[in-house]
């Protein structure tokens, strides 16, 4: 009877199917106003003054508001330093200016989109422009100008590692590798712009309804802007167009309860509602942040890597966001899932007036892998080691000391993981160790100015929140019925951004009550009827609300014993604790839980064009335990493409803080014509001890290794090392003249 | 500023009915506003997703590229049409429910359309074919293999074919 382990069709699915599902920018309320908000346009600018009075007379036009109407105008989801509307007679200093394009300046309740568009162009804002912070390299000197002029310089954060002596390291070494690396920024590219209602519900709650990825965390970020008690504020999420990190902080928002409120004190109570066209939602959100590492490492000459030193700079754009914490990440990350007993990591987050950046799928991880894997890579070929047997060599196991200072928990699979995927690819393990197919077995290109390669590369991705992030979720469930149970509701705020949540959250409740799917009720997502169950992002929504379901369930079917009708139980599901790194040394425990995944791509590049096409990818995943197949290869095959497109295609330009890919005609995502021809999932199910039946989390694995696999099998092809991308083929062409002309 | 509305007499999803529309008012619009079919979306605005894609007379139209008063005398399917009756799925519906061909589902409806004139066109594709057939609708979230297999499947079930009733 069990519902686990089966790909259980999705439960949304007829719906989406039919057109009935409601995105938030499908659902109409009677008698709405609508809203548009007036951006920046400008990177670094003071506002000196805002003239709304033609706006506010203009046709239709309910109301115009500034930062002036806005109570505690900063909000943000580590540091409060973002303006909800940058602008004169702000509660906070310094939100008179505006950081990046994207920054807010007032909004326009009117009667219809059009009206509001048209009065937003009759506002009057008086700027002062600020010399621009692009570079954040620049932005890091110490007499650099302020961008946030409270803080004493622009490094948002510094982490640092010191395990062993580096210096000690490279003298053991016999062959050392230095690289600096760039990756790029990323756009999250979700099909549905960012979308919403603001009203008062029936019991006088400020409701907005928006597609996010966390619901209690929306509410709290409203009740603190608008200065209002948690229990005044309400999100509800209907359907979600996608997320991927994109929706993790706010964007329509503050905005919508912000409006709904203000007409309310006007004494106009009337729903309010917004949608972002693709510019607003590509210039509006933050982006996957872009990296620098300068990378060092060294190794002996039987492949043990004994030192590493690694400098990170991220740039944070205009706020913080979620920034130091994806640089939490790739401090940790950055010298990869391997055990070397000398590490040194400074890694900087930066303000500039770049877009911020924020969390998107990976969240620092595939950055950072970028740079670890293409150092052993690196390592391995100028030992003349297979990058198997090199990995085999140096991956951490069970009691392996990270680069700060602990063990991964138990158990560490990455080892198992490598290996599947290398076997499926055709490497064989001997006497000697590893060896990697014969080149024959790549096939042969049509045409002679065609090349192909292989390579490998490997990841690992904390299962949840980090570092001493509070980390916990919230279950009820209600088992209805006389002698026997009818009914089971479950309350669950977990947010279904495509994924497949749901399905899983129905899969786990039928399972832990002991019932068929089929009577499983479902309520979801709404800050009123469901407790906090915590954020889709960081692979964590399976493995925190599957505890949290089980235990709930437990309890309410002890009830259910004694006799309870009906028998309810509300239970939170909290993890083992994290800390964050020592300020000195780097020590932390840093994460409860982890995913552990291993690919190898088969390329093949024009060398004429430049073109890099994507043979195959395999990608073998430790996901703990498959609660739905179906939706795990889902995962996998979407995350392969993403990151395909990161590694291949998507050039987000931004020049002088402007943003010159503004639309998806200009920002190319892949279609299905740019996929690998083929992608193999190969499904791992090694239990994670405290995961609900063992799951891990994986929806962020499959993404981590794809570009330096990529770079890996590139140089396979030709004999050359790309340490930027996207490899799109211009890039691509000139390093092949390049090369070839030297 | 008076704005002169264009008389427009269409079919939408088999039913006639008469507006007044604005000349500029794109078809993605009068279908999400004015006839209240939320199911066909706008992921971009121009052109490049597709998610929006509708049948013209039959044909695969982009809805945020066609003015309303284009429609004139014309007959319009949107994603609320396809199943015969409320209760029961067309087969490509229920083909991308069963493949795992959607996930988010916010592309789901424009690709839905641009299949159903495809097959009728080629009921018995190639992989290829197919590919081609999508190359023009974005979507996100799945990685486009599902995509491929519930047009597969689709097809093997018989969408496309000439219903032997007819």
């Amino acid at each position: 009877m069990t519902a686990i382990g089966k790909s259980v069709p999705r439960v949304d699915a007829h719906g989406k199917v039919t057109g009935e599902t409601l995105y938030p920018g499908d659902i109409n309320l009677p008698n709405q106003a609508y809203l548009k908000i007036l951006f920046a346009g400008r990177p670094h600018a003071i506002i000196k003054r805002i003239d709304t009075e033609n706006a506010a007379a203009s046709r239709g036009v309910l109301a115009v508001l500034t930062a002036k109407d806005v109570a505690i105008n900063g909000y943000g989801l580590i540091y409060p330093d973002q303006p909800v509307l940058c602008g004169p007679g702000s509660s906070r200093r310094f939100a008179d200016r505006v950081r990046f394009i994207g920054d807010q300046v007032a909004v326009v309740i009117a009667e219809s989109e059009e009206l509001a568009t048209r009065a937003t162009k009759l506002i009057k804002v008086d700027y002062e422009d600020l010399p621009l912070l692009t570079d954040p390299i620049e932005a890091m000197k110490n007499d650099s100008l302020l961008i946030h002029p409270d803080r004493e310089d622009n490094i948002l954060r510094h982490n640092k590692i010191r395990k062993g002596d580096v210096e000690a390291g490279f003298s053991q070494a016999d062959v050392i590798i230095e690289a600096e690396y760039k990756t790029p920024v990323q756009e999250h590219a979700y099909l549905q712009p960012e979308a919403g209602l603001g009203y008062i519900d029936e019991e006088g709650r400020i409701t907005v309804q928006v597609a996010g990825q966390w619901t209690h965390e929306d509410q709290e970020a409203i009740a603190l802007a608008l200065n209002l008690p948690i229990h005044r504020v309400r999100i509800i999420y209907p359907a979600i167009g996608g997320a991927f990190g994109g929706r993790e902080d706010m964007s329509v928002q503050i905005i919508l309860a912000l409006a709904a409120i203000k007409l309310h004190e006007r004494g106009i109570d009337r729903p309010v509602k917004i949608i972002w066209s693709r510019e607003e939602s590509i210039v509006g959100h933050h982006k996957r942040h872009a990296f620098i590492f300068r990378s060092k490492w060294g190794a002996t000459n039987d492949g043990k890597i004994t030192a590493a030193e690694v400098e990170v700079i991220q740039d944070g754009g205009a706020y913080a966001c979620t920034s130091t914490k994806v640089l939490g990440n790739a401090t940790l990350m950055c010298v990869g899932p391997y055990e070397i007993a000398n590490v040194s990591v400074d890694a900087y987050s930066v303000y500039t007036n770049n877009l911020p950046g924020g969390a998107f799928r990976g969240f620092g991880g595939p950055q950072a892998a970028f740079a670890a894997e293409c150092q052993i890579n690196k390592l391995a070929h100028a030992l003349g080691i297979d990058p198997v047997e090199m990995r085999m060599r140096n991956l951490l196991r069970d009691g392996s000391l990270t680069a700060v200072g602990t063990p991964l928990p138990e158990v560490v699979t990455i080892d198992r993981v490598v290996a599947a995927s290398a076997e499926m690819a055709g490497w064989e393990k001997g006497p000697e160790g590893w060896s990697s197919p014969p080149a024959e077995s790549l096939g042969s290109p049509a045409e002679k100015y065609l090349k192909r390669g292989i390579g490998i590369a490997c990841g690992f991705k904390n299962i949840g929140f980090s570092f001493g992030h509070p980390e916990k979720c919230t279950t009820s469930i209600e088992l209805l019925g006389g002698s026997e149970i009818e009914r089971v509701i479950v309350y669950q705020a977990g947010a279904d951004v495509g994924q497949g949540a749901h399905t899983v959250i129905a899969q786990m409740t039928a399972d832990a009550v002991g019932v068929p799917l089929e009577m499983v009720e479902m309520v979801l997502s709404d800050t009123a009827k469901t407790e906090d169950s915590g954020s889709a992002s960081a692979s964590r929504l399976t493995y925190m609300t599957g505890n949290s379901i089980r235990g709930a369930a437990a309890e309410a079917l002890m009830h259910w014993r004694a006799e309870d009708r009906p028998a309810k139980a509300t239970f939170t599901y909290t993890p083992s604790a994290t800390t964050d790194f020592d300020s000195s040394t780097g020590y932390s425990t840093p994460n409860f839980a982890y995913g552990y995944v291993s690919e190898v791509a088969t390329v093949e590049v024009d060398m004429e064009t430049g073109h890099v096409r994507l043979l195959k990818v395999i990608c073998a995943d430790d996901v703990g335990k498959a609660i739905n197949m179906q939706q795990i290869v889902g995962q996998i095959e979407g995350g392969i493409v993403q990151a395909a497109g990161y590694a291949l295609m998507e050039n987000f330009i931004q020049e002088n803080g402007q943003v010159a890919t503004q639309h998806l005609s200009t920002y190319l995502i892949p279609t299905v014509l740019d996929i690998p021809e083929e992608v193999e999932s190969v499904v791992l199910e090694f239990a994670e001890p405290n995961g609900p039946w063992g799951v891990r989390g994986m929806a962020e694995m499959p993404y981590i290794p794809l570009a330096p696999v990529v770079v890996a099998a590139l140089h396979d092809a030709t004999g050359i090392w790309f340490d930027e991308f996207p490899l799109i083929p211009e890039r691509v062409l000139l390093k092949l003249q390049e090369e070839k002309g030297t | 500023m008076k704005k002169t509305l264009h008389p427009i007499k269409i079919t939408v999803n088999g039913i006639e009915s008469t507006h007044a529309v604005e000349p500029r008012l794109l078809l993605s619009d009068f279908l999400r506003q004015d006839m209240e079919l939320t199911g066909t979306h706008v992921g971009c605005e121009h052109g490049v997703c597709g998610a929006c894609t509708v049948l013209l007379d039959g044909e695969a139209v982009r809805s945020c590229l066609t003015f309303a008063v284009q429609i004139d005398g014309h007959q319009i399917t949107t994603v609320e049409g396809l199943g015969s009756n409320p209760d029961e799925l067309h087969p490509l519906q229920q083909a991308f429910w069963d493949a795992h061909g959607l996930q988010c589902g916010f592309c789901t409806a424009g690709i839905l359309m641009t299949i159903i004139p495809f097959l009728e066109a080629n009921p018995h594709p190639s992989e290829e074919k197919i590919r081609e057939a999508l190359s023009g609708n974005l979507c996100r979230c799945t990685g486009y293999q599902n995509i491929v297999d519930a047009v597969k499947l689709a097809a093997e079930r018989g969408v496309g074919q000439p219903n032997p009733d007819d």
